[in-house]
């Protein structure tokens, strides 16, 4: 059976929630960062990302991982499209025309919208949102965020979501990286379109789901 | 999937990521248009009457407003972002250089990420740094130490990839290939990056070595814009 491997507290939720909403049968390994334990190579210790065994599955040692029938992928966002193309459906791209744009809104994702969500996450997560330094990281990171926000804002002012009229696998792993600036108070906000879209993303049963296992993990 | 005939039109230049999408379809021998467009940054005056097509002319904006290069016109759809234009032309179009099952698919795709996330950002660092001739001003050597550093991990996973392998995947030349050189090709002017991952290094001068990439570089010296 396919197999996720990784916790919910890291990329794994947009691989877990695309899962849920494709029905697609899978088994989830939790895989800890090696990070937060305290001796990862130990024999003891709990599968983590610097286990030989997930490095066998990943060399990367990032998370999420997928094993799928002997094939391995890393990288989040290849994994949520492998899954859909697999699954087909609703969720799904119907056409290559779709594809296509649904790989552009993933790409603009991953090349312009997260390394600044990840660098405000980081900041507020460090505790450093209130110092000079972070306030300045902070301000420069929204900064570039406004480009790909009124883009997507503008895009989301005429239809509900992002391709085909219906929510897709672009629309999670789009609303995955968006999540990440979530912590920076009203940048979000200020793009009215996108504020709803993001919330519709998030009344999504399965989202809640997920959303519920990640807090209980 | 099946391919549609519909006319390929790609916009772009040269000095810039249009290099992607050029190369494969070359590669592929897909008929195509080239139109030339320049970033309007590295024009004195984009607006000057006679000043060559650019990323600020109304013309272009009116096919997307994001300004950026490459664009992909590809029978009605119009399409951004150099590594999805790349992947679904190759999608679209088959042939050896494209996935060829869903494990492949779901490889090329693992790829193009791998070098947008992990290899694009710092090797562009390294570009800009050594095309600006700040590569031996402390601020300079700070920025090419922090992208090497950032490159470590991933290259070092590709270099581990590539023992007993020509290329990324398939056992052949591929889109994935492409992605990834166009990336790694940007930290090149900065060889201590490179030189701990003998196998990368091959294998770029591999990927390097292809008459294609050799003609597309010429042609890039010549380009007059």
């Amino acid at each position: 059976m396919l197999t996720i491997y990784g916790t919910l507290r890291s990329r794994t939720t947009r691989a877990v929630w695309t899962a849920e909403e494709l029905g697609l049968p899978y088994r989830r390994e939790k895989v800890a960062f090696a990070a937060s334990v305290a001796d990862p190579l130990a024999e003891d210790a709990p599968l983590n990302t610097a286990s030989p065994a997930f490095l066998r599955v990943n060399p990367m040692g990032q998370l999420p991982a997928l094993e799928d029938d002997g094939l391995c992928l890393g990288e989040s966002l290849a994994i949520c499209f492998y899954m859909a193309r697999k699954a087909g459906g609703p969720v799904a791209p119907a056409s290559v025309a779709e594809e296509a744009e649904m790989l552009q809104w993933a790409f603009l994702a991953a090349s312009t919208i997260e390394p600044q969500a990840i660098e405000i996450l980081y900041t507020f997560m460090g505790g450093q949102a209130d110092t000079e330094g972070g306030k300045a990281r902070i301000a420069a990171a929204a900064d570039k965020l406004q480009r790909p926000f009124r883009r997507l804002d503008t895009h989301l002012e005429s239809q509900d979501w992002l391709v085909g009229n219906r929510f897709t696998v672009a629309d999670i792993v789009m609303e995955e990286t968006v999540r990440y600036v979530a912590a920076a108070p009203g940048l979000i906000e200020s793009f009215p379109a996108l504020k709803r879209w993001y919330d519709r993303c998030q009344a999504r049963p399965a989202f809640q789901a997920m959303w519920a296992m990640r807090n209980a993990e | 999937m099946t391919a549609p005939a519909a006319a390929i039109t790609l916009y772009g230049n040269l000095r810039s990521r249009a290099m992607r999408p050029l190369w494969l379809l070359r590669e592929m021998g897909v008929p195509f248009e080239f139109v030339p467009v320049i970033q309007a940054y590295r024009l004195a005056d984009p607006s000057a009457p006679g000043a060559p097509f650019n990323t600020a002319d109304p013309a272009f904006r009116a096919l997307n407003t994001q300004g950026q290069v490459p664009i992909l016109r590809d029978g009605t759809q119009v399409l951004t972002e150099s590594m999805a234009i790349t992947l679904h032309l190759a999608r679209t179009r088959g042939g050896p250089l494209a996935p060829a099952n869903a494990a492949e698919d779901g490889e090329a795709l693992q790829w193009g990420f791998v070098a947008i996330s992990a290899l694009e950002a710092p090797s562009l660092d390294i570009l800009m740094t050594c095309d600006a001739g700040r590569q031996d001003t402390p601020d300079g050597q700070t920025v090419l130490a922090t992208a090497s550093a950032a490159l470590m991990r991933p290259l070092a996973r590709i270099e581990q990839h590539l023992q007993g392998r020509d290329w990324l995947m398939g056992g052949r030349f591929t889109v994935a290939d492409i992605m990834v050189e166009e990336c790694l090709r940007y930290a090149q002017p900065h060889p201590p990056a490179l030189a701990p991952f003998p196998m990368v290094r091959a294998w770029l001068e591999r990927c390097q070595s292809r008459p294609i990439f050799r003609t597309l570089m010429q042609e890039r010296e010549a380009e007059t814009l």
